[in-house]
C-alpha cells in the first residue's frame, strides 16, 4: 500500500507536467484561422477550455497506462499471477460523478455562449443568400441588385437569411467560425459580426453534388461607408423595417 | 466436384437470374399499361429486390423451411456436405455457429480490403493539392463507397466475433436458431454485391449519409445502394435477435448475468441497439427509394421544376430518421470492440477485471443514452433552436460511461503481471487510439465549439479514431488472440509485432493529421483543397496522412499473409496457450464439431486469476470432484 502511495505521487506529478506539455503542443500544432468575428473570439475561448481538459485527461490516462506497463511488466520466467482485487466502488462512483459534473458545467457554459452568439441585435443588417449548384447569389431585402460576391460591413451585426434553389448547402467562412446549413424549402439564419477588414473565402461545407469542391465565393469585409456605396442605396436594417 | 456445388456460386447466379426476372416483370407491366417498355429506374429497383431473393434461393437457405411447410422433417446436418472436401462448407449454407462466425469474419475482412483500397485511391489524390487523376464524379462516389463498404465490413466483423464466441463462452451447443443464423449471414452476400455493383450503374454521389434532395435526384446507383443496405440491415436484425435469445436462454447452470464473460455483455448491449434501431435506416432509405421510383414526395420541398410538386416534404425529416439509426450504429460498431478490450486485459494482466459490474452496466448505459443523442449530427442543419441545447446535454452524458471503461481498464492493469504478446499490444493500441477518439468528442458535443469543426476533417479524424480504437484494433487483437483456438496453430509473433509497430504510429499520424487539417479550415468530402491553408503547411500534412494510410494497408496485408502461412506451418498451439479461464480455452483446439463433449457448469468467477478455483467445470470433472 505504501508503495502504491509513492507510485501515485510520482504519477500525479507526471500528469501535471504532461498536461502542460500536451496543452502546449496542441496549442502550437492546431492552426486555427484568424479570428474574424466577435463570435470567433467567444468560440475560441471555449475551444481553449476543451483543449485544457483534453490535455489533462490524455495525460492522466497515458501516464497511468505507460507507468503501469513499465512497473508491472512480467519478468522473464515469472509465472505468478497478479495482485488479486476486484474493484473499488468508491473510485467507480468518483469517476462517474466527477466527469458528470465537468460535462454539465461545460454544457452550461455552452448554453450561455450559444444563446449569446445567436442573439438578435437591434441594428443587425439583413442579407439574403441563395445557394445553388454550384454558386451563390447575395442580395439585400427589397433590392433587385444581385451580387456573386459577399460584401460585408465591418463591426456591424449581420443576419444572413438563406435558402437554396436545389439541394442542401452550407454557409461557412472559417475565419468567422460559425456555420449554417442551407435547406431548400425553408429559410435558415446565421448571425455574426465581422471585425477585421479583408478578403475571405465562403465555402459550402455540405456535400452538394459534382462540383461541391468548387462551390466557393469571395467575401470582402469593408468599411461601412463602402458597403453602403456598393449596394448603392440605403442600408436596410432589421429595426427600420 | 462441380462449381455449382458451392453455395456462393449458386448465390451469385441466383442473384443474376433474380435481377433479370425483376426487370422482365417491370417490362411486362409497362407493356400491359401501354408505356414504353424500358424504364431504367423501376427495372433496376425491382431487379435488385428479386436479386436478393434469388441469391438466397440459389444458395439454398430456404430448403429446410420449404420442407417444413410440406411437413417433412429435416435433421440438423453436422460436418461438411456429403462427398465434398471439408473447406466447401465455408462456401455454402452451414448451420454450425463456428462456421458461420468464420464466414462473417472472412467476408468482413474481404470488404475491409475493398474499402481500404478505395480509401488509398482517394488518399493518393489528396496527397497533393490540385486535382490529379480522379474525376470529381468518381471522387464523390468513392467517399460514400468507402464509408458504406467499411460499415458493412464492421457489421460483418462484429457478427463474426459474436457468432463464433458467444455460444462458446456460454458453453452452448450452438446459437438458439441455427437456421436463422445462416440466413443472417447470407443476407450479407447479395447486400454487398448490390452495394459494390452500384458503381457500375452510375454510382451514388452523396457520401454515405445520402441526404436528400441530392440522393433523390442522382443516378440509379442509389437504388442498388439502398437495397444493399436493406439486405444487410435484415441481417443485423435477425442476427441480433438470435444473439439476444441465445444470451438470455442458453446460459449454463450457475451462470447468472453478472457471471458471464464480459464480451457477452457487450454483445447483449449491441444486439439491443441492432434489433431496435436498424429499422430506421431501412425506413428512411426506402422512403427516398420510393420518392425516386414512385413519386412519393416524403422529402421533396416542392421546388420549381420538381416533377413531384407536392411541396409537403421536408429534407430535414430524413436526417432525423437517418441519424436515429446511424448514431446508435457507431455504438454497434464499438461496444463489441470495447468488450474485447475488457475480455483480453485480465488474461494478459493475470488479474481480475477491475469493476466488472461497472463495465458491464456502462455498455448498457452507452447503448441506452446512444438513442437520445442523434441530433448532434444536425447542430447546423437548421432544425428547431431548442433541440440544439437538448441534444448537447444528452451527447455530453455519453462521456460518463465511456470514462468508466477507461478508468476500469487502468485499474485492471495496475498490479498485474503484464506480458506483451501481439493481442495485448493491439489492446493497448486500441486504448490509446480510442482515447484520442473519445477526447476529441466533447469539443464536438458543445454547440459553439462544434460550429467551426462541423463537417470538417476534424470530424473525419475524430470518427476514424473511434472506429479504429473501438473496432479495428480490438478486432485485430481478437483475430490474433483466437487464431490458435480456431486453427490449432500459433501465428507468427514477430510478424504480428511488426504489424502492430507499423499500424499504431501510422494511425496516430493519420487521425491527428486529419484533425489538424480540419482545424485549418478543410471541409470533408472535397476532392481538392486550398494549398495556402494552415500557412501553406496543409500539403505536407496531407502527404503524411496518405503515407500513414499506406503503412496501415501494408500492415493489414502482413497480418493476412501471417494468418495464411501460420494456418499451414505455425507451431501447434495446444489447447490453452494464453492460460485463459474462459470456457472456449478449456476444450481442444481446433474445436471439434460438437464444441462441448459434456455439459458445462459455472463454479467461480470469469476473471479470478490468482484463485485456484476454475471458472467452469465440465460434467465428468464435476462428478469426479464430488466423490
Amino acid at each position: 500500500m505504501q508503495n502504491n502511495t509513492r507510485h501515485f505521487s510520482i504519477i500525479g506529478v507526471l500528469v501535471v507536467i504532461f498536461t502542460f506539455v500536451v496543452y502546449w503542443v496542441l496549442d502550437a500544432v492546431l492552426q486555427f484561422p484568424i479570428q474574424g468575428s466577435t463570435q470567433a473570439v467567444a468560440i475560441d475561448s471555449m475551444i481553449q477550455g476543451h483543449l485544457w481538459i483534453i490535455a489533462f485527461l490524455f495525460s492522466l490516462v497515458t501516464v497511468f497506462m505507460v507507468y503501469s506497463l513499465f512497473l508491472f511488466r512480467r519478468r522473464e520466467g515469472d509465472d505468478e499471477e497478479g495482485q488479486y482485487f476486484h474493484g473499488h466502488t468508491g473510485l467507480e462512483i468518483a469517476w462517474t460523478v466527477l466527469p458528470m459534473i465537468v460535462v454539465i458545467a461545460f454544457g452550461y457554459w455552452a448554453t450561455v455562449m450559444l444563446a449569446d452568439i445567436t442573439k438578435r441585435q437591434d441594428n443587425e443588417i439583413v442579407i439574403n443568400a441563395e445557394g445553388f449548384q454550384w454558386g451563390w447569389n447575395f442580395s439585400l431585402p427589397n433590392s433587385d441588385q444581385i451580387s456573386q460576391e459577399l460584401i460585408l460591413p465591418v463591426d456591424m451585426p449581420i443576419r444572413m437569411d438563406m435558402t437554396s434553389k436545389d439541394v442542401l448547402h452550407n454557409f461557412w467562412v472559417p475565419e468567422f467560425r460559425v456555420k449554417q446549413d442551407i435547406v431548400p424549402g425553408r429559410t435558415t439564419h446565421l448571425r455574426f459580426t465581422p471585425t477585421v477588414e479583408g478578403d475571405y473565402t465562403l465555402i459550402c461545407s455540405e456535400l452538394c453534388g459534382l462540383n461541391h469542391t468548387g462551390m466557393i465565393a469571395k467575401v470582402r469585409v469593408v468599411p461601412q461607408a463602402e458597403f453602403a456605396t456598393f449596394w448603392s442605396q440605403e442600408v436596410q436594417t432589421a429595426s427600420s423595417k | 466436384m462441380s462449381l455449382f456445388s458451392l453455395g456462393l456460386v449458386r448465390a451469385i447466379v441466383g442473384q443474376v437470374i433474380g435481377t433479370l426476372t425483376g426487370m422482365v416483370t417491370v417490362i411486362l407491366f409497362r407493356v400491359l399499361l401501354g408505356l414504353p417498355a424500358w424504364a431504367a429506374e423501376p427495372a433496376w429497383t425491382l431487379g435488385a429486390v428479386f436479386g436478393i431473393i434469388g441469391a438466397l434461393w440459389g444458395v439454398g437457405i430456404f430448403n429446410d423451411w420449404a420442407k417444413w411447410m410440406k411437413g417433412e422433417e429435416t435433421p440438423m446436418r453436422h460436418g461438411p456436405p456429403e462427398g465434398q472436401p471439408a473447406w466447401t462448407r465455408y462456401f455454402g449454407v452451414d448451420y454450425n455457429h463456428k462456421v458461420i462466425g468464420i464466414q462473417y469474419t472472412v467476408w468482413g475482412i474481404f470488404l475491409l480490403l475493398v474499402g481500404g483500397t478505395i480509401a488509398l485511391i482517394f488518399r493518393t489524390e489528396l496527397a497533393e493539392a490540385g486535382r490529379q487523376f480522379l474525376s470529381l464524379e468518381l471522387y464523390n462516389n468513392f467517399i460514400g463507397m468507402h464509408g458504406f463498404i467499411m460499415i458493412f465490413a464492421i457489421l460483418l466483423g462484429v457478427g463474426g466475433m459474436a457468432n463464433y464466441l458467444v455460444p462458446l463462452m456460454l458453453g452452448a451447443e450452438d446459437m438458439a436458431f441455427p437456421r436463422l443464423n445462416a440466413l443472417g449471414f447470407w443476407f450479407n452476400v447479395p447486400g454487398s454485391i448490390l452495394l459494390l455493383s452500384s458503381l457500375f450503374v452510375g454510382g451514388w454521389d452523396s457520401g454515405w449519409t445520402a441526404y436528400p434532395p441530392l440522393s433523390a435526384r442522382g443516378p440509379i446507383g442509389y437504388q442498388l445502394f439502398f437495397l444493399g443496405v436493406f439486405a444487410v440491415g435484415l441481417s443485423s436484425i435477425v442476427g441480433s435477435l438470435n444473439l439476444l435469445v441465445t444470451i438470455i436462454r442458453m446460459r449454463p447452470k450457475g451462470m447468472s448475468l453478472f457471471k458471464m464473460p464480459i464480451f457477452c455483455w457487450a454483445v447483449f448491449a449491441t444486439s439491443m441497439i441492432q434489433l431496435t434501431a436498424t429499422q430506421l435506416i431501412g425506413l428512411c432509405f426506402l422512403m427516398v427509394s420510393t420518392q425516386r421510383a414512385l413519386g412519393m414526395g416524403f422529402f421533396d420541398p416542392g421546388l420549381a421544376g420538381s416533377t413531384l410538386m407536392t411541396g409537403l416534404g421536408d429534407p430535414i425529416l430524413f436526417q432525423h430518421l437517418f441519424w436515429f439509426y446511424s448514431h446508435p450504429a457507431v455504438y454497434i460498431f464499438i461496444l463489441p470492440g470495447l468488450g474485447i478490450i475488457s475480455e483480453l486485459l485480465p488474461v494478459f494482466s493475470r488479474k481480475p477485471l477491475f469493476g466488472y459490474k461497472w463495465i458491464a452496466l456502462s455498455s448498457l448505459a452507452i447503448a441506452l443514452v446512444g438513442f437520445i443523442v442523434w441530433g448532434h449530427h444536425m447542430f447546423t442543419s437548421g432544425y428547431g433552436e431548442v433541440l440544439r441545447y437538448a441534444f448537447m446535454y444528452s451527447t455530453l452524458l455519453v462521456a460518463v460511461p465511456t470514462g468508466v471503461k477507461f478508468f476500469s481498464w487502468l485499474g485492471t492493469l495496475w498490479g498485474g503481471k503484464l506480458s506483451f504478446e501481439t493481442p495485448m499490444l493491439f489492446v493497448l493500441g486500441a486504448i490509446s487510439v480510442f482515447l484520442i477518439g473519445g477526447l476529441s468528442g466533447p469539443i464536438l458535443g458543445t454547440v459553439p465549439s462544434d460550429l467551426p469543426l462541423h463537417d470538417t476533417y476534424f470530424v473525419v479524424g475524430h470518427f476514424h479514431a473511434t472506429m479504429f480504437g473501438g473496432f479495428v484494433f480490438p478486432f485485430f487483437a481478437a483475430l490474433y488472440f483466437w487464431f490458435p483456438k480456431v486453427t490449432g496453430r500459433m501465428y507468427n509473433e514477430t510478424l504480428g509485432k511488426i504489424h502492430f509497430a507499423l499500424m499504431t504510429p501510422a494511425f496516430w499520424v493519420q487521425t491527428l493529421g486529419q484533425m489538424g487539417v480540419g482545424v485549418m479550415g478543410m471541409r470533408r468530402r472535397v476532392a481538392d483543397y486550398d494549398p495556402t491553408l494552415g500557412g501553406g503547411t496543409i500539403e505536407a500534412w496531407h502527404l503524411a496522412i496518405t503515407i500513414a494510410g499506406f503503412l496501415i494497408g501494408f500492415g493489414v496485408l502482413l497480418m493476412i499473409w501471417n494468418f495464411f502461412q501460420s494456418a499451414e506451418v505455425g507451431v501447434l498451439a495446444g489447447d490453452n496457450p494464453w492460460r485463459s479461464r474462459s470456457p472456449e480455452w478449456q476444450i481442444p483446439s481446433p474445436i471439434p464439431e460438437h464444441s462441448f463433449a459434456t455439459p458445462m457448469m459455472v463454479k467461480g468467477e470469469p476473471y479470478d486469476y490468482g484463485l485456484p478455483e476454475p471458472y467452469v467445470v465440465f460434467a465428468s470433472a464435476a462428478t469426479a470432484g464430488d466423490d
